[in-house]
């Protein structure tokens, strides 16, 4: 084998990675939080129980799931509903669901199921305590729910055709961590190995949700079936995920936790650079390439989606898989820098998502060079809250110019560059996206336009002294300290910044959706408008008892079929 | 009731906006008050009991006009807020002289950023007022004297000894009429529902019955 020695690659421009179009087209990676969860739970010999299953013939009742790790246990607690379909609503303005569900923190008792019942079934209506971690809620899809009901009621298994149509039997539409609703904060959890990596607590509710929902289904087979009815088939029941129905509120999460956002990112562009630099890939590295990039041809002829914005990626993609195919069935991907050589000949022949889905694939050789990263990826740096007061003005402006230099000459004053504002309706706090010249919305908008701040902060400065110090202009200018927080912050978060207007007369919000969802593992992304995205999450993983360390990691990718 | 730190700081964020604080001084005021709550004190309370005081009153008006090391408000009191980020951002200026600060609203709610200026300088610093003080060293404080409403004058000297430090809380019950303050200026902030927002803000007009 050859020794060449690694060569040093740098990590890719911030200016290059961090525009919208390119977060829109983010692929799940080993870096993903689920499979960063299920990689944990399998190789820390996890073992799940169902105490609790009372669910009447009606699907109305509760039941509770518990995963018991190394130190603590962390169980779920499901309430099933009989939904009326006119209720039946993804919005955060819904009122009702087909099923509620809350994390608690170790094994309730029956005082805490009692209570939790009273509350977790009201949602935003309810309240909980800190022995709670998440607060979610499911719909399921009509569809597929009934085919499936229906199909092994009469003792048959439902078609594998309409599974794939759908992908999930119920999708989450919140789940809400980090103390909402009363809930435990953030910082309650942070410090326990398995909750270090952000969002895992509620990868780990969706993974027993996902539990949950494929027993209910079986149950309400028997309920009506009786003795004909039968058990749904495993690996059907491998197929599917739970789906999940996101809409605006993820898009203001990535602008408002710019270290946060950075250090997921960083930790993904670190892992990339890290491959890059691989001077000679072994056989063995390049198969399991290969392999991963023909399982992620069959995950993308099951990736659906009517929405012409998708559709067309979708387009460009099949193309790029094409292009990809030919072009590494003539390169060994042994020599040379293989995978920077690949990530070269992407920038130049493959679309934003293929360039993307390529970055993503090399990582999956290289375990030891990329899993590490995911403790990287929480936020653990409270202090760059505070502004330096003591920075020289010279440099604050060489900061914000870093981020928001293309943004300085943009005519902000100009309809089409600031069209659209965030605000939150005071209908169940629903944030949303108006048009700034066609509704009275402008006085309540939120701080969700950096570049625009940012440009704004930029011409204040014009006329003040480099030498002097930023608590100087603070004084007189408190409307910047927002601007000049983020500014500092990204001396530690050069990834912390979207490069783009996010409220432009042509921004699309799923694009931010989708940066988000990428990083918690979901595929098949499916907007439903400019600002609203289904998802699948957990399609192909392992039910737990089938997970091992053997299974825990390349379920994302479906089998080539024989 | 029993509230996260998390929704403390959240809503705090809102109710100073609210009350016409631009978003970096909310920010702050949030993180203060958290920090507050999370040392045991009724947080909300001060928050609330501020924003009621200097509602309407032009932020200019209450902010720092440092002379040196005496600072006063064009308007005659100051906001402890604007201060508080004001100090914290001159913290490496903190000599042994001290900062002095006249006429101040609720000036428990300094302490936070004292704290910040403790983590920034490495060593602790306290605050002291008529019938009261505080010393912190960014994590532990020990708080002394009321609550009090408007402090003539408020010394903010580097140094300071903590002997008994407050219990710290991972949640805070804050008082039914403070947290319903609070959530009246927030409420400020939201958009009144029209029709045409709640069915194209959300962007999500297709049925979810299929």
């Amino acid at each position: 084998m050859d020794t060449a020695p690694n060569r040093q690659i740098q990590r890719r421009d911030p200016a290059t990675v961090m525009r919208l179009s390119r977060l829109g087209s983010l692929h799940q990676c080993r870096l993903s939080f689920m499979r960063i969860l299920t990689r944990r739970m399998a190789h820390e010999n996890w073992s799940f129980s169902r105490p609790v299953f009372r669910i009447d013939a009606a699907g109305v009742g509760y039941a509770v799931y518990t995963a018991q790790g190394p130190d603590r246990a962390y169980s779920l607690v499901a309430f099933a509903h009989d939904l009326p379909p006119e209720m039946r609503s993804d919005r955060v303005i819904a009122t009702a669901w087909d099923a509620t569900f809350t994390l608690f923190d170790g094994i309730p008792t029956e005082d805490d199921i009692n209570r939790l019942s009273q509350n977790v079934p009201l949602q935003e209506a309810g309240r909980v305590s800190e022995c709670e971690i998440s607060v979610s809620r499911a719909n399921r899809s009509v569809r597929l729910w009934a085919h499936v009901v229906d199909a092994l009621a009469s003792g048959q298994q439902p078609d594998r055709a309409e599974i794939d149509k759908v992908g999930y039997l119920m999708r989450t539409t919140a789940v809400y961590g980090s103390g909402k609703l009363g809930a435990a904060d953030r910082e309650q959890i942070a410090d326990r190995p398995e909750m270090q990596v952000p969002f895992q607590a509620e990868m780990l509710s969706v993974y027993l949700t996902r539990v949950f929902v494929r027993d209910l289904v079986q149950h309400m087979a028997r309920a009506k079936g009786g003795e004909g009815a039968v058990d749904l088939d495993p690996e059907l029941a491998r197929r599917m995920g739970i789906g999940n129905s996101t809409g605006l509120g993820m898009a203001p999460y990535i602008v408002n936790h710019p270290v946060l956002f950075n250090n997921w990112v960083m930790a993904r562009e670190e892992a990339i650079a890290r491959v890059r630099g691989v001077a000679t890939a072994s056989p063995d590295a390049a198969a399991q390439f290969r392999q991963m990039l023909r399982r992620s041809e069959v995950s993308l002829g099951q990736w659906r989606s009517e929405h012409p914005i998708q559709l067309a990626k979708l387009g460009d993609l099949r193309r790029d898989m094409e292009v990809l195919s030919r072009h590494v069935a003539g390169d060994d991907l042994l020599n040379d820098q293989p995978w920077d050589r690949l990530m070269r000949w992407a920038e130049g022949a493959l679309s934003e998502e293929g360039q993307e889905l390529i970055a993503s694939l090399i990582l999956e050789p290289y375990p030891d060079l990329v899993d590490g990263l995911a403790s990287c990826m929480a936020d653990g740096n409270p202090g760059a809250f505070r502004i330096d007061g003591a920075m020289p003005i010279s440099e604050l402006r060489a900061l914000i110019a870093a981020s928001y230099a293309w943004a300085f000459d943009l005519d902000w004053s100009a309809p089409e560059n600031c069209a659209r504002a965030w605000y939150v309706s005071e209908e169940k706090l629903e944030p949303r996206l108006g048009e700034r010249f066609d509704e009275p919305i402008a006085e309540y908008e939120q701080p969700l336009a950096p570049a625009r701040d940012a440009a704004a902060a930029h011409a204040a400065l014009a006329d003040w002294d480099g030498a002097r110090p930023v608590a100087e202009f603070l004084l007189a200018h408190p409307e910047h300290r927002h601007t000049v927080r983020r500014a500092q912050m990204s001396r530690v978060a050069p990834y912390g910044e979207i490069h783009d207007n996010t409220i432009s007369a042509s921004v699309l919000p799923i694009n931010m959706l989708r940066a988000k969802l990428a990083f918690f593992g979901a595929i098949h992304f499916d907007p439903r408008s400019d600002r609203w995205v289904r998802i699948c999450m957990y399609a192909g993983a392992p039910y737990p008892e089938d997970l091992s360390p053997e299974t825990a990691d390349d379920w994302v990718y479906p089998e080539v079929p024989a | 009731m029993s509230f996260s730190l998390n929704e403390i700081e959240a809503t705090a964020k809102r109710a100073t906006r609210g009350a016409g604080y631009p978003w970096g001084l909310a920010e702050e005021a949030a993180k203060a008050t958290r920090w507050l709550a999370a040392h045991d004190l009724d947080a909300c309370a001060e928050l609330a009991a501020l924003l009621t005081r200097i509602d309407g009153v032009p932020l200019a008006d209450l902010s720092p006009f440092p002379m040196g090391t005496t600072w006063v408000a064009p308007g005659g009191t100051l906001c402890p807020l604007a201060s508080g980020a004001a100090l914290s951002d001159r913290a490496a200026e903190l000599s042994d002289a001290g900062f002095r600060l006249e006429q101040v609203v609720r000036p428990a709610l300094l302490v936070p950023f004292a704290a910040l200026i403790a983590q920034q300088n490495r060593r602790p610093v306290t605050l002291r007022w008529q019938g009261g003080g505080a010393v912190t060293d960014g994590t532990a404080l020990d708080l002394c004297g009321t609550a009090l409403d408007l402090a003539p004058l408020v010394e903010v000297t580097p140094g300071g000894q903590i002997d008994v430090a407050t219990p710290i809380r991972s949640r805070a019950q804050p008082a039914p009429e403070a947290w319903a303050t609070l959530n009246r200026f927030a409420h400020r902030t939201y958009a009144p529902a029209t029709e045409e927002s709640r069915l194209k803000g959300a962007g999500a007009g297709l049925s979810d019955n299929d």
